[in-house]
């Protein structure tokens, strides 16, 4: 009896064993990753903004907030199409940034579709990949850091000015009860397109620069706390600078009129969302990266060790029993 | 001997899982039907 329950202890443990390395090594390389049909959304918020007034004699005034929502949704056929081609898991996020005047009214929107790599989170160029209907081919990552996050600076691309540039790593932080990393990068003043849909009256924005020889230029400073298991932002802030320059903002001082200037930050509630969202996300992928593995190696020692007691108990015992036995023969 | 068969059981075991777990993969759904939204939700999901 002994003997039998030391084999299956033996058994298990070489199950577990066995199971330690390929889950770390083989199924996690295979398992994390991004899925194709994720749908998430944001709102962010610039309080006490600075913004053109389109529709009331295109100046400058100060607003109350302005509203950003931004949706992001995995579009599954399109990744199943390019998959095909790609020969990896690839993952299409048709994204929309919609952003909201103080009267609820659309002040501009800019859609995306970015195709990435589902499990290294580098862009792979197919055809449809676009910022505001322009083509693009983006080098680096956006919106989320790859899994397992390292402390170093990474190309990010900016989709107002359609470049990628680098995100610089300032250090560990703490955020919401998470240590996250700290990355912040800086865009300068770039000549950018104007958004295909703005409330300018009379006049299309797709030729607006043609016909009046306005030009939109744009800044930023971004800063971004970021979950280095799981990669995910937990909170992102803008400082957001926009100015039209000749043409229809001549009248300004300088020649320019500011269209948009404000601290864009994550709404209180979702960014509490998100804490909890990403909090859930990397206690999975630390379960299949490290728990997992971890307590299945542990748990292979105990029973191996198990295993060999029961066995040299067992001997032991047959070993005593054995001269009694010859005795009484 | 059998310790030999049982440590063979015991690894073809963990091999035949892990195997399994990846042959069948993470599902991928489907698109989702939520629209891109042009209004700002009154709270996360809602």
């Amino acid at each position: 009896m002994r003997r039998r329950a030391s084999l299956v202890l033996l058994a298990l443990a070489v199950f577990c064993a066995a199971l330690a390395p390929l889950l770390r090594w083989y199924a996690y390389p295979r398992l994390a990753k991004i899925p194709p049909n994720q749908y998430q959304e944001m709102v962010l918020e610039a309080k006490d903004a600075t913004l053109l007034d389109y529709t009331g004699g295109m100046q400058p005034k100060k607003v109350d907030k302005v509203t950003i929502v931004q949706t992001l949704k995995g579009n599954v056929e399109a990744s199943k199409e390019i998959e095909a081609s790609a020969g990896k898991d690839v993952v299409v996020w048709d994204t929309l940034s919609y952003i909201i005047g103080p009267d609820g009214k659309m002040v501009s929107q800019i859609p995306e579709r970015y195709i990435f790599d589902a499990h290294t989170q580098d862009p792979v160029h197919a055809t449809g990949e676009m910022v505001d209907g322009d083509a693009v081919k983006r080098e680096g990552i956006e919106f989320k850091w790859p899994f397992f996050t390292e402390p170093r600076d990474y190309l990010y691309f900016d989709a107002q000015t359609r470049t990628s540039s680098p995100i610089h790593y300032v250090g560990p932080r703490r955020f919401k009860g998470m240590d996250v990393y700290y990355f912040e990068q800086t865009v300068p003043w770039t000549k950018v397109s104007m958004p295909k849909k703005m409330p300018i009256e009379g006049i299309d924005p797709a030729t607006i620069e043609a016909a009046t020889g306005t030009t939109l230029w744009y800044t930023a400073k971004v800063r971004f706390w970021v979950d280095p298991v799981t990669g995910a932002p937990v909170n992102a802030e803008q400082d957001i600078q926009q100015e039209m320059r000749g043409g229809i903002a001549s009248g300004g001082p300088d020649g320019k009129l500011t269209a948009f200037a404000g601290h864009v930050t994550m709404r209180e509630d979702y960014s509490d969302y998100t804490v909890d969202l990403v909090r859930a996300n990397r206690t999975k992928v630390l379960a299949l990266h490290t728990y997992a593995p971890a307590g299945l190696a542990t748990g292979g020692l105990v029973l191996l060790g198990l295993a060999l007691w029961l066995e040299a108990r067992g001997r032991r015992v047959r070993h005593e029993q054995l001269p009694q036995d010859e005795v009484s023969a | 001997m059998r310790a030999f068969v049982a440590a063979v059981i015991g690894l073809a075991a963990a091999l035949a899982l892990v195997f399994a777990i990846t042959a069948f993969g993470v599902p991928e759904g489907e698109t989702s039907p939520k629209p891109l939204l042009t209004t700002a939700p009154p709270a996360p999901g809602k």
